[in-house]
């Protein structure tokens, strides 16, 4: 009796044990999903949306869906991409607040603003 | 950038292969035109101007080659060679070849035992439309031809 009341709390506390890591993993999942991107598409020689504005620590995705290979560079060099090829991403968190330009050096008349409150 | 700063204006990403294309268009398709209106006319002089025209547009495919192979590798980071970019590649090196081609012609033709061979028109005309299909790709490359 007493050796099943053992095995009987030693399960229940498996159980707890086990509930307690799953709340733990989706939390942490909820978290990463949490982390906000924002996306910048380049079509036709544009960043779209633009300008965009966001809140501190947010991390924009750009990604190029022209044919042509284009490029994200900071105008103070705070961010500097390689060039992408079609459907190529590239990725920047932006952490501190201020207004941060950037354009593609490949075709410098493609211009953009990321303005982080 | 500092627009009189030499060694931006030189060295930026090998921007000079842009500068430098107009240079044998415009020097290749002189010269079609006036080998064209030299036959038609009859004119020696129009002909020779033509000859010289392609002399120097066939040289100057050589550095506008460079540059251009240069600027793949460093200003596109030797992106993989597709779509616009392939086809301004084979099609580039397929004007080079038609200009030297025609330039070759017009060399050998001026020898005085020899006549400058009737194909060579249609030789220049097809040239002259695989350089604008050149360009007009190369355009796109540069952003000159973009939407905005």
């Amino acid at each position: 009796m007493r050796r099943t009341g053992f095995t009987l709390g030693f399960a229940a506390l498996a159980i707890v044990l086990i509930m307690m890591a799953g709340r733990a993993k989706s939390f942490g999942a909820t978290a990463m999903q949490d982390k906000p991107v924002t996306e910048v598409k380049i079509d036709n020689f544009v960043f779209a949306p633009n300008p965009v504005t966001v809140p501190a620590g947010t991390t924009i995705r750009w990604t190029n869906r022209d044919d042509i290979p284009h490029n994200v560079v900071a105008e103070d060099k705070s961010f500097k991409s390689k060039v992408m090829d079609t459907d190529e991403s590239f990725t920047y968190t932006f952490s501190k607040p201020g207004t941060y330009t950037y354009f593609c050096s490949i075709h410098p008349k493609m211009t953009g603003k990321v303005m982080v409150q | 950038m500092n627009p009189f700063d030499l060694k931006s204006a030189l060295l930026a990403h090998h921007a000079q292969h842009v500068v430098l294309i107009h240079f044998p268009i415009a020097l290749f398709l002189v010269s079609v035109a006036f080998d064209f209106v030299a036959q038609w006319k009859r004119n020696a002089a129009l002909a020779t101007a033509a000859y010289y025209n392609l002399t120097i547009a066939a040289i100057s495919t050589i550095p506008v080659l460079a540059t251009g192979l240069m600027a793949w590798r460093w200003q596109l980071e030797g992106q993989r060679l597709k779509g616009t970019l392939l086809l301004h590649l084979v099609l580039g090196i397929a004007s080079s070849v038609l200009i030297c081609m025609a330039w070759w012609l017009h060399f050998r033709g001026r020898k005085p035992e020899r006549t400058l061979p009737q194909y060579r028109l249609a030789l220049e005309l097809v040239g002259a439309a695989v350089v604008a299909l050149t360009g007009h790709l190369g355009g796109f490359l540069s952003g000159v031809n973009s939407p905005v």
